[in-house]
């Protein structure tokens, strides 16, 4: 148990007498009942089974901030930092900041920010491997830094920027609630420290002494319908009509006076400047998520016409399954997905713990989606491997099973993108452009093959050229959509719009360009099937396009997150630490992303050390899941 | 809804397994927070923590206080003495023997060749107070140097030369406790959040306990500045002006307290005199407060039952410092506000122990606020020390700021530099570096060998750092509380204690003194000297100290003999009327005419710069510049600039800009923001060939404090923004 010390200050104490049932978005505080089996069960806290004797141990927690009160000093994010013993790159707690007004009526709005453990934890539901647990004690939500394989689609999900992706140690942590202080009857270890009397800690809904407000929102902080965050906030003092921040996001809070709330608007914080940015556009972290989402699609796209083409009889199909083009065809596409999977997995923090993306089933898209596009995978290299021994029946059989499996795969890769908090994401142009981009590359690769395959006639490319066609018009539709949406709307969606022709303009509008060539080289195609030069065209600026634009996605997606500071939490910052040379210094607190490692050795000690037993356990858990109302 | 996986691992939180926790007094600043360090079964350091018993933080800490158990293992540390013949040479590692035969054969050297006062010592507010009255006796009554300071120059000299002036002794009067009581504060050029967090908690304590008025006097929208019911964004280098202004309202409306004037001070003729030259209407013209403001801030003052004002560098780097703190007491003279709960005027000091070297170092006179000038004074402690009474000068020598112009002009040719960094903290970085280059002979003491001065010395000794050794600190409200030894020094380095000790052994003439070996024995002696004196600690030692979590001065051995144990807090100094320093026991109110000499901006360089201190660091960040957990929060320099201002020059949010004064130019990034008005830029002083490259720093001609605050720039844009990161970065080996 944690110790409490013989002089600890009253204030470092909880004070929740009596509590309320409901919280503001009606869930239950209490989270459960004195019968429940969930009661008198230690948290085990480094392996210490000794039980806490809090008396609201199953009541849903909540921090509160002061607003008027913060004064920004770093104390709560340094005592933090210093109980978990965290390197300077990660803080489970940060202070972020907007400013308003005109001097000398200036005014800074400190927000001090760590994990809200929400009623509904969106990182809990999209872990793929289910490293999160929404606890009954105090609702606290933790992850388990050993379950987790790197992969951050939590920290995607959480509109608070709560999960930290840790890029020296591939794994992340976030804030643990100080659960082992609140066992014993203390607040955490940051509102303990709070110099301003800013931060508070109780069962949620309850107001601290000296206080009287219990808001659930200020301006900066992002939306909470999405997660029903536990924070609650007091902010009484006037503040200015317009709110800026200081980081380098795009973004500012503008009052709207009817609804006395504040609503995030464009701050064009770079001019109207087009610029170029290719090496931060293509260079990236996330470039692996080009590739591998770009090859799926491709090679479910040709996989789907060849299945499907086999079985409305189309000439095409037929003809290019007796060329000599059609075993090397697909022994491309394996190669084509191999290369997307294996550069998916390398991009996890830990590549080695690969096998745990399947374990959350049950609500996470990430799992689903790497469920159904392994198990495209197999069918895909059955179907080869047969259609190489010529074994008509096993070839069906793995025929029906990839054109199921696979779109299973791509519609959960679509969903995983569906994320609230990222507004450029949150459309369906994803789910156009993913389909379109599978259609048209998906084409793209079969016309290439038999090109070189040749002997087929010219007048059956023309079916092919109509598949590519509707895919490129697809994801123009959902374009055209997208950016007519992104204009008119506010907030983060139309901060992206705004990198995407200032930051990005360049790139963007080449993309553009060349996207109306691919559909005009289309078309000219229709005429002349069989024209190497258009059929080179094409490839060259339909890859182009699809890469370029598929970076985009990627980079111009701004979540709905927490201002940060001028250097610290300042993505700006970041980039430019690292561009320059800054962040060499390990005390300038930007880590550079290790590289990645396949930890053989883990897994083979993992294999030893699980039972037959723990596996079977560890399977069935997939599927069964305790979940408690 | 509950989701848990059906089998739970253990929670990992983080312990880090601390078994034995250390009492020490905070090494930062000198608010004098008692912490905690913890050390695990290896006796490695792991941790720290706010005492919660500690009357001064009550359990809490800042980001500096929470990392500070990490500067054990900071890079940079010392850890041989480093010598070499000339500057332009490599340094080669030495043992202590050769180091200190060295250095005193140096010393011995130059003060035949060019006189006794040709060697200067400069020291610090950073050591411990029994080394600082070693350091004092080694100076004094030794090396027998007039030529003998500390960096308080650069930070408290001011409210020394303001204390002295007005009550005929420094030591402030107040204490934290006051903030309880009062009913009216004012903060003259003072940011609690970020210069002295703690303080700010303890105040903002009393706030909720109970309102009362704060009015903040700064000229940027400092964090204090927004929590405060009144803000007077005052012109630079002006306080004066407000000061007469307010005393001119009071006196005229009759708010003065009369009977306390009566009871307590002189000259209250010639100061109603002076201030009829300050009439709001005029007054406002000055500095920039409305004569509307000027009156209601008066009464409010004036009429509050209890009123105390704080102040930091706002006032104390200027050209007026002294004179800023004269008028502060001034102000809460004619007020009845001295000595009473809740009415006070409190400095707040810079460094931890400030107080301490103010108190025993003997820099400006002797040990225990005494006198060079006083022939009593002189007799007393040579007889203590063994030292001829006629070997000490007759009145004080130079300050640091005098010293570095008369090495300049070769009348002082060599220098110890202990535990001070003017390479960063000096005005005028290019003419600093210069006079260092100037110099036979240099040594640097510090615990850190990349501090940036050791570019110009010829010898280098290691020291230890905080809590690597024992002894006591005082902090700004006079109280005394101790630091005990952690943990082991690294390599060779020593204590500063054990350094004076040992170089006190080379020099002809030492024998018949005596130099106690621990620092215990230093505490009696110092007992002893300030028994029946204002700074009497003679009822104090050190496990009393560490009992009681500090004990405020004075606490006499009768109080201890009788029994009475220190308060936790709260202890006052003048509660009784007449009994000031001053041989009448009357406190002076002295006239301030108002002289401008500041660079004021001019179409050359039109924008005021002012500079400042960031929570996050520490003075030169030698310390928190290593540590990522407090470094990261502002790792570069930057520049606040008014965002209308930098529009008109086409700089963005985030780029790098060239600023240049007459001095010099420093490269900064941008921030914009409204905190500072269009015409002035703020850029914190921490960071290595930066502002002070810029900074004018004028001599207040009473404390000989520089006015940092107050220069003029001119800001220019840089195409090539690469070449300019690559130049900041160059400048920040840490």
């Amino acid at each position: 148990m944690f110790e409490v010390r013989s002089d600890e200050p009253k204030y470092a104490f909880l004070w929740d007498k009596e509590t309320k049932t409901k919280n503001q978005y009606g869930d239950s505080i209490e989270l459960a009942s004195e019968t429940s089996d969930l009661h008198g069960v230690s948290l085990n806290i480094n392996n210490d089974a000794a039980l806490g004797e809090n008396p609201n141990r199953y009541k849903q927690h909540g921090f509160y901030l002061n607003a008027d009160n913060c004064i920004g000093c770093h104390a709560c994010e340094a005592a933090c930092s210093e109980k978990n013993d965290n390197p300077a790159h990660i803080a489970f707690r940060s202070v972020g900041f907007v400013e308003g007004g005109t001097y000398p009526e200036y005014q800074r709005l400190n927000i001090s920010m760590a994990c809200n453990h929400c009623d509904d934890p969106v990182c809990l539901k999209g872990c793929p491997t289910r490293a999160y647990t929404k606890y009954a004690e105090y609702g606290a939500v933790l992850q388990d830094p050993d379950i987790c394989f790197g992969c951050g689609y939590c920290t995607w999900v959480c509109p608070y920027n709560a999960p930290q992706l840790d890029p020296v140690k591939g794994e992340v942590t976030k804030c643990n609630m100080c659960v082992d202080r609140l066992e014993v009857g203390l607040k955490p270890a940051c509102v303990s420290a709070c110099l301003g009397n800013a931060l508070d800690f109780g069962v949620i809904e309850n107001v601290p002494d000296n206080r009287e407000q219990s808001k659930t929102e200020i301006p900066g902080f992002p939306r909470t319908d999405i997660t029903h965050p536990n924070i609650r906030f007091q902010q009484t003092r006037q503040t200015k009509r317009e709110m800026t921040r200081t980081d380098s996001m795009p973004l500012k809070y503008h009052k709207d006076e009817d609804e006395g709330q504040y609503k995030p608007v464009v701050d064009e914080k770079h001019g109207a400047k087009r610029q170029w940015n290719w090496s931060s556009l293509l260079l990236t972290h996330e470039s692996s998520h080009v590739i591998f989402t770009l090859t799926t699609q491709a090679v479910l796209g040709a996989f789907l016409i060849i299945v499907l083409g086999h079985l409305v009889d189309s000439q095409l199909i037929l003809a290019i399954k007796s060329s000599a083009a059609y075993l090397p065809l697909l022994v491309v596409m394996n190669g084509l997905l191999m290369t997307g999977l294996f550069k998916l997995n390398m991009h996890l923090g830990k590549p080695h713990r690969f096998y745990r993306g399947f374990y959350n089933l049950r609500h996470s898209p990430v799992s689903r989606e790497i469920a159904g596009v392994s198990l495209f995978f197999t069918s895909l290299l059955g179907f080869t491997f047969f259609s190489f021994l010529d074994i008509e029946l096993a070839v069906t059989l793995f025929a029906i099973l990839g054109a199921l499996s696979g779109p299973i795969g791509l519609f959960y890769m679509y969903k995983l993108y569906r994320i609230k908090a990222r507004p450029f994401w949150d459309h369906w142009q994803t789910a156009s452009s993913f389909v379109g981009n599978g259609l048209s590359i998906g084409a793209l690769i079969i016309g290439l093959g038999i090109l070189m395959g040749s002997g087929i006639s010219s007048v059956l490319y023309k079916d092919l050229l109509v598949v590519l066609l509707i895919g490129l018009l697809l994801e123009t539709a959902g374009h055209i959509a997208h950016a007519r949406d992104l204009k008119k709307g506010a907030g983060e969606g139309a901060a992206s719009w705004y990198h995407q022709v200032t930051l990005y303009g360049w790139p963007y509008i080449i993309s553009n360009a060349l996207l109306v060539l691919s559909i005009l080289t289309t078309v000219a195609l229709l005429a002349a099937p069989t024209s190497v030069v258009l059929w080179c065209v094409l490839a060259i600026s339909l890859l182009s396009t699809v890469i370029i634009r598929r970076s985009l996605f990627f980079v111009l997606v701004i979540p709905t997150n927490m201002p940060g500071g001028f250097f610290w939490k300042n993505k700006g910052f970041e980039q430019h630490a690292k561009e320059s040379g800054l962040a060499k210094m390990q005390q300038v607190g930007v880590a550079y992303e290790a590289h990645r490692v396949f930890n053989i050795k883990e897994l083979v000690k993992t294999i030893k050390e699980t039972s037959m037993k723990e596996a079977v356990d560890q399977i069935k858990g997939i599927f069964i899941w305790k979940e408690v109302k | 809804m509950l989701f848990g996986r059906n089998k739970k691992n253990p929670i990992k939180i983080a312990d880090k397994k601390a078994e034995k926790w250390t009492y020490a007094t905070c090494g930062y600043c000198s608010v004098g927070c008692s912490i905690e360090v913890g050390t695990n079964a290896e006796g490695k350091v792991v941790g720290s923590r706010g005492v919660g018993g500690a009357d001064v933080n009550r359990g809490k800490l800042c980001v500096k206080g929470i990392f500070e158990h990490e500067l054990f293992e900071s890079s940079g540390r010392g850890d041989k003495p480093l010598i070499r013949d000339s500057i332009h040479q490599g340094y080669r590692e030495t043992n202590w023997d050769e180091a200190a035969k060295k250095m005193v054969g140096e010393i011995n050297r130059i003060q035949e060749t060019y006189g006794r006062d040709s060697f200067a010592v400069v020291s610090t507010g950073q050591l411990l107070t029994e080394e600082f009255y070693t350091l004092g006796k080694l100076t004094r009554g030794v090396i027998g140097t007039n030529n003998y300071d500390g960096n308080t120059t650069l930070c408290m000299a001011s409210a020394v030369s303001g204390y002295k002036r007005s009550f005929g002794s420094d030591g402030p009067p107040g204490c934290y406790e006051d903030f309880e009581h009062t009913e009216c504060l004012m903060a003259w050029g003072s940011n609690l959040p970020e210069q002295h967090p703690i303080i700010y908690w303890r105040l903002q304590e009393a706030r909720e306990k109970r309102d009362f008025p704060l009015i903040v006097v700064d000229p940027r929208v400092t964090m204090l500045a927004q929590k405060a019911d009144i803000h007077l964004a005052i012109t630079p280098g002006t306080d004066v002006v407000l000061q007469n202004a307010l005393m001119y309202v009071i006196l005229d409306e009759g708010l003065e307290d009369r009977d306390y004037i009566e009871a307590n001070t002189v000259g209250l003729e010639q100061l109603e005199a002076e201030v009829q030259k300050y009439d709001p209407t005029s007054a406002a013209a000055i500095c920039g407060i409305d004569e509307d403001t000027i009156r209601n801030v008066a009464r409010i003052y004036a009429k509050a039952g209890s009123a105390m004002s704080i102040w930091t560098m706002g006032i104390n780097q200027s050209t007026h410092g002294s004179d800023g703190v004269v008028g502060i007491n001034n102000l809460n003279l004619i007020t009845g506000n001295v000595g009473k709960e809740g009415g006070t005027s409190l400095s707040i000091t810079g460094q931890c122990n400030a107080m301490g070297t103010r108190e025993w170092s003997s820099c400006s006179g002797l040990p225990g606020y005494r006198a060079l000038e006083n022939a009593e004074d002189r007799e007393e402690i040579g007889k203590f020390w063994n030292v001829d009474p006629e070997f000490f000068p007759k009145k004080r020598g130079l300050a640091q700021t005098d010293i570095f112009p008369a090495i300049e002009t070769g009348q002082i040719k060599g220098l110890w530099l202990v535990a001070t960094n003017p390479m960063t903290s000096m005005p005028n970085t290019e003419r600093t570096r210069k006079i260092l280059e100037k110099l036979d002979f240099l040594v640097v003491q510090d615990s850190y060998a990349d501090v940036e001065t050791t570019q110009y010395a010829h010898l280098y000794l290691p020291a230890a750092t905080w809590a690597e050794k024992e002894g006591v600190f005082t902090n700004t409200e006079r109280r005394v509380n101790i630091v005990r030894k952690v943990t082991d020094a690294p390599g060779d380095s020593k204590s500063d204690f054990d350094i004076f000790n040992l170089l006190a052994k080379y020099f002809a003439g030492s024998e018949k003194m005596t130099f106690p070996e621990k620092p215990e024995g230093a505490f009696e002696e110092m007992k002893t000297l300030s028994k029946g004196r204002l700074v009497d600690i003679s009822g104090m030692n050190h496990d009393l100290i560490e009992k009681q979590r500090g004990i405020q001065w004075p606490y006499t051995d009768e109080q201890a003999d009788k029994g009475e144990l220190p308060p936790s807090g709260g202890k006052r100094l003048y509660t009784e009327a007449g009994t000031f320093r001053y041989a009448d026991g009357m406190a002076k109110l002295i006239p301030l005419p108002f002289i401008d000499n500041n660079e004021v901006p001019d179409d050359k360089f039109p924008f005021w710069l002012n500079t400042g201190r960031l929570v996050e660091h520490f003075h030169t960040r030698t310390k928190t510049g290593k540590l990522g957990n407090t470094n990261k929060y502002s790792p570069i320099p930057f520049m606040e600039i008014n965002p209308d201002a930098a529009k008109e020059l086409g700089i963005d949010q985030g780029e790098y800009v060239r600023c240049v004064s007459r001095r010099g130019d420093a490269v900064v990034m941008a921030m914009l923001t409204q905190r500072v008005p269009k015409n002035m830029v703020f850029i914190p002083f921490h960071f290595f060939d930066c502002v002070n490259r810029l900074t004018l720093g004028l001599l207040d001609p009473h404390s000989r404090q520089p006015a940092y605050k107050q220069s003029a720039v001119t800001i220019e844009i840089l195409e090539d923004q690469q070449a300019a990161a690559q130049l900041s970065m160059e400048m920040r080996r840490f």
